[in-house]
């Protein structure tokens, strides 16, 4: 799962748009299928839904190869799901309810499936090498790390009183 | 069309992810009752599993039908196909910009909350385990790829502090959903914290890791769907921006100095007897 993808380095990648829109378009039409099985929702609503974000995330590819300054991909089809339907922006309500047709766990379903085929022998390895000891680390990171944000933000809620 | 054809010619993988992402999302979400709370399984999760009984590197008896060709085309298609899910979760973020800006500075702060790993998991490592080294890159962050990164760049992978973050990392790809699936599910059931703080904290590790911590907490909590997508998305977005940053000067830094301060005296004990 190398999705987290933060910038983690500054030199631009030189992606490919051509092969990235091929690629997207059967990533989107598996999660379309996600999208009509699971949360049943209306085959052509759904098509409408995906064509958005379909578009969206092409968008965002294209800032990442052509922007003048580097932001991971994932962060540039971010902001252009942001600005596309932020109140202010013409015809963003329709935007809004388009995507509204494509339910976001039907999405991360075909995500995972690939990253279940894609467990390779090094991380098998790694993880019998690691022990249980490091198994029980990893939990305390994962508590650790939500618990803390969970209480940062809920104190300056609080704070704030809103 | 190249990609076109290599694509086709994946045709395994692709129809392997449709059969298995059907059956999954036919299963649906299941709650399973523990105590005052309870779990919430949800279909990546059965996805994950299905598809790893497949992989041939786990069983090998599947070998015929997802091959090493397949296994090694899934891991760039993994980033591919989260990236409608980062759209989708963009849509969701313009319409509630309001509720983001009224809670702004919780949004900022609470990437601070991501020090909870070293008040939590460094004393069980080093004091408990009586780990050695390995506890720096185990414990400092949530071992997603930026981290990696600055343990690669600070002591290479093949140190002890390389061995120790990249434990954390491969053990986050395989059990990262189910654990963020179960901690969404207990802190949400607890009724202790504001739904929206829950669903800041759901922002601070990998796409999946937010998609399993959400879908659990719209489960338990469904009248806040939108705030909660909105909010998680937008603290995702922000640790795009600063967990870098926070993880070489902050965190890496503490952790270090804890270290030397505690274990690491023991370490150059060690060290002075053997030379002596």
């Amino acid at each position: 799962m190398s999705e987290s993808a933060v910038a983690t380095k500054s030199t631009r990648s030189k992606i490919n748009l051509v092969d990235h829109a091929v690629t997207l378009i059967i990533v989107c039409l598996v999660g379309l299928v996600m999208n009509t099985v699971g949360p049943k929702i209306p085959l052509a609503d759904g098509f409408m839904g995906m064509v958005v974000i379909y578009l969206i995330t092409l968008v965002g590819l294209a800032l990442t190869r052509f922007a003048p300054f580097y932001l991971p991909s994932v962060a540039w089809i971010s902001l252009v799901g942001i600005v596309a339907t932020l109140p202010w922006t013409p015809g963003s309500e329709w935007v809004v309810a388009q995507a509204k047709s494509v339910n976001f766990l039907a999405l991360a379903t075909p995500a995972l499936a690939y990253a279940g085929f894609a467990i390779a022998k090094k991380e098998i390895e790694v993880a019998k090498h690691s022990g249980w000891k490091l198994v029980l680390v990893a939990c305390f990171v994962f508590l650790g790390t939500y618990a803390g944000s969970v209480l940062v933000a809920e104190l300056i809620l609080r704070l704030q009183g809103v | 069309m190249n990609a076109l054809r290599g694509q086709l010619a994946l045709w395994r993988l692709h129809l392997a992810v449709i059969v298995i992402g059907a059956i999954a999302e036919m299963i649906g979400i299941r709650k399973i009752p523990l105590g005052v709370g309870a779990i919430l399984l949800l279909p990546l999760l059965y996805a994950f599993i299905m598809a790893a009984v497949m992989n041939p590197n786990l069983v090998p008896k599947f070998g015929k039908i997802i091959r090493q060709k397949e296994v090694q085309a899934a891991s760039p298609l993994i980033v591919i196909a989260i990236m409608p899910f980062i759209a989708k979760f963009g849509t969701t973020i313009g319409p509630a910009i309001n509720t983001i800006i009224a809670a702004g500075p919780a949004l900022i702060l609470q990437e601070l909350g991501n020090l909870g790993t070293i008040v939590l998991a460094f004393p069980l490592a080093v004091w408990g385990l009586k780990m050695g080294r390995e506890a720096i890159g185990a414990t400092f962050s949530i071992a997603r790829e930026p981290n990696l990164a600055i343990i690669a760049d600070r002591y290479t992978l093949k140190s002890p502090e390389g061995t120790g973050v990249m434990g954390v990392y491969v053990i986050g790809t395989l059990f990262g959903t189910f654990i963020f699936a179960i901690l969404a599910s207990l802190f949400a059931s607890a009724n202790l914290f504001d739904p929206r703080a829950l669903a800041m904290a759901c922002g601070i590790g990998s796409g999946s890791m937010m998609a399993a911590c959400t879908g659990a907490l719209t489960e338990v909590i469904p009248s806040m769907k939108d705030e909660i997508l909105a909010l998680a998305g937008a603290s995702n977005l922000l640790t795009y921006a600063t967990g870098l940053y926070a993880g070489l000067f902050l965190a890496l830094p503490i952790v270090e100095k804890l270290y030397d301060a505690t274990a690491g005296k023991k370490d150059l004990a060690a060290a002075s007897k053997k030379e002596g």
